[in-house]
């Protein structure tokens, strides 16, 4: 079975993934935090029971996975951190390709998430619209004319909507713009941030640019302003990137990069990312023949945890390092 | 507890995130949490709300507001408890405290109304007032228009039911 991230999608020299997430709360039930593991269960149930029949997703206890099996789906954003950080009384919902997943009593008692490879907002919220719909057919929502959908964050109010997309943008990173660049964004209602690693030195050159404000904004007015706001970056990454391509110092970086990747022994999580990063630049600009699937692939699964929920063991540090280096021959 | 990063000021931003293949949970002062890109009140879906809530309303503040005598009906919840969890306790707790978190609401969201998507029961309500409301706006038009024509004897039928209606409406709520 394909991942979601295996397909390509709009813009993908630019843009990786486009996520969409939903928060509800059944208005029979105090929220999670109020809630003991016995009712936390029978909310999960009833959500469970509520799209049997209508979406093909597996419902799956939190406590019966292993904690690599569940911090992995936290590294490759299938469940936030927060979701990984316990399991008492936590399901999880989840289609074969990982495209739909729905947190069961995180901290509300739906988050709902629908992923998609690429620019493609529309798509993910219509998906999401219609399991949201489809929920809300057997089970009724807590929500309020003057709030909208309640949350027990009151920052989620309103639509209850984040809309995210994963930009790459190695070229105005290099340029060092970034800094400025969300500063600009956070003045338009938009967070832009690393998606993997530390704020301020993220891995990879992957950024998150996201929706802050979810109440008082339509859910069709919050995607088209992120959606704005992504291809203004992409295109100022675009024209970045056009002015760097011929510089000789650019291709060495590139091939350097992929030269490491193919015949490196250990790689850190933090090594490998830089240099992927290299190398997905090098393959958009044509200068190496890869696949941007197997590259977007392994930027999603070479993190730590994933690569122990992928070996079936814990592996020590080093022993993890070394593994990743033979999965990234192996697959350049 | 002091901050994990610079070992010198009060740890308030409290992150969980992930590490070498763990979940950890990260504390620190609000400057480090700026300068490692933490600044944003929105990290995530989950960001560090609760301690958002406990700086808005400090002791003084919530004992100005009565936060510890008034509580929810549904979850028991008092003000108090909202702003030491960092978490609203239940649905109806929006509608006990709605006075108490505007001015929260509205820092965070620069709005306090909500636009956009509407479930499928409250559709229907609103479709249903929406039908009652204009019915009415036509009756009391033609009211209008019947007091202006002076036919009296249709502005008395009219009148009947335009009072019919009204208080229907009212033994709905
Ligand atoms: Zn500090
Ligand atoms: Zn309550």
């Amino acid at each position: 079975m394909n991942k979601w991230y295996i397909g390509e999608g709009d813009h993908n020299d630019i843009v990786i993934s486009t996520r969409i997430r939903l928060a509800r709360n059944l208005k029979d039930y105090p929220f999670p935090a109020r809630l003991d593991n016995k009712s936390k269960i029978k909310v999960n149930e009833l959500v469970r029971d509520a799209l049997e029949g209508r979406e093909k997703l597996d419902y799956t206890e939190l406590k019966t996975l292993t904690r690599a099996q569940i911090v992995s789906l936290a590294e490759r954003h299938i469940i936030s951190t927060e979701f990984a950080s316990s399991s008492d009384g936590r399901a999880l919902l989840m289609s074969e390709d990982e495209q739909i997943s729905i947190m069961l009593c995180e901290e509300d008692h739906i988050r709902l998430q629908v992923m998609k490879s690429g620019l493609d907002l529309q798509g993910a919220y219509e998906l999401a619209d219609r399991i949201d719909n489809e929920i809300n057919e057997k089970l009724e929502y807590a929500f309020d004319e003057r709030l909208g959908y309640l949350t027990q964050f009151p920052t989620n109010l309103g639509t209850g909507m984040r809309a995210s997309v994963v930009l790459h943008l190695p070229a105005l990173a290099e340029k060092g713009q970034l800094n400025s660049l969300a500063s600009t964004v956070s003045k338009l209602g938009l967070t832009l941030r690393g998606a993997y690693g530390d704020g301020t030195a993220p891995f990879g050159d992957l950024y998150q640019l996201s929706n802050q404000v979810s109440l008082g904004i339509s859910e069709k007015a919050a995607i088209d302003n992120l959606k704005t706001i992504a291809l203004q970056l992409a295109a100022q990454e675009r024209s970045a990137r056009e002015e760097m391509k011929d510089s000789k110092l650019t291709e060495d970086a590139v091939y350097r990069a992929y030269g490491i990747l193919k015949s490196a022994r250990i790689l850190s999580t933090k090594e490998f990312m830089t240099l992927i990063s290299r190398v997905r630049y090098g393959a958009v600009c044509g200068m190496l023949k890869v696949d941007l699937k197997t590259i977007n692939e392994l930027m999603v699964s070479l993190q730590p945890a994933t690569i122990n929920a992928f070996v079936g063991r814990t592996l020590t540090k080093d022993e993890r390092d070394v593994e990743r280096a033979n999965i990234v021959r192996d697959r350049l | 507890m002091l901050c994990q990063n610079c070992q010198k000021n009060e740890a308030t931003t409290h992150i969980k995130r992930i590490v070498n293949g763990e979940t950890t949970q990260a504390h620190l002062c609000s400057d480090c949490a700026k300068s490692l890109g933490y600044d944003s009140m929105f990290t995530d879906f989950s960001f560090n709300f609760p301690d958002m809530l406990s700086s808005f309303f400090n002791d003084t503040a919530l004992a100005s507001l009565g936060a510890h005598t008034l509580r929810c009906e549904k979850c028991g919840s008092s003000f108090g408890d909202i702003v030491r969890s960092g978490r609203i306790g239940c649905a109806d707790c929006y509608e006990t405290f709605y006075d108490k978190l505007l001015p929260l609401l509205e820092r965070v969201h620069g709005k306090t109304n909500h636009v956009g998507k509407i479930p499928n029961s409250f559709e229907e309500i609103a479709k249903e007032e929406k039908s009652e409301h204009s019915e009415l706006e036509t009756l009391r038009a033609e009211l209008d228009e019947a007091v202006k024509a002076q036919n009296y004897e249709k502005a008395a039928e009219l009148r009947d039911k335009i009072k019919e209606l009204e208080s229907e409406g009212k033994t709905d709520e």
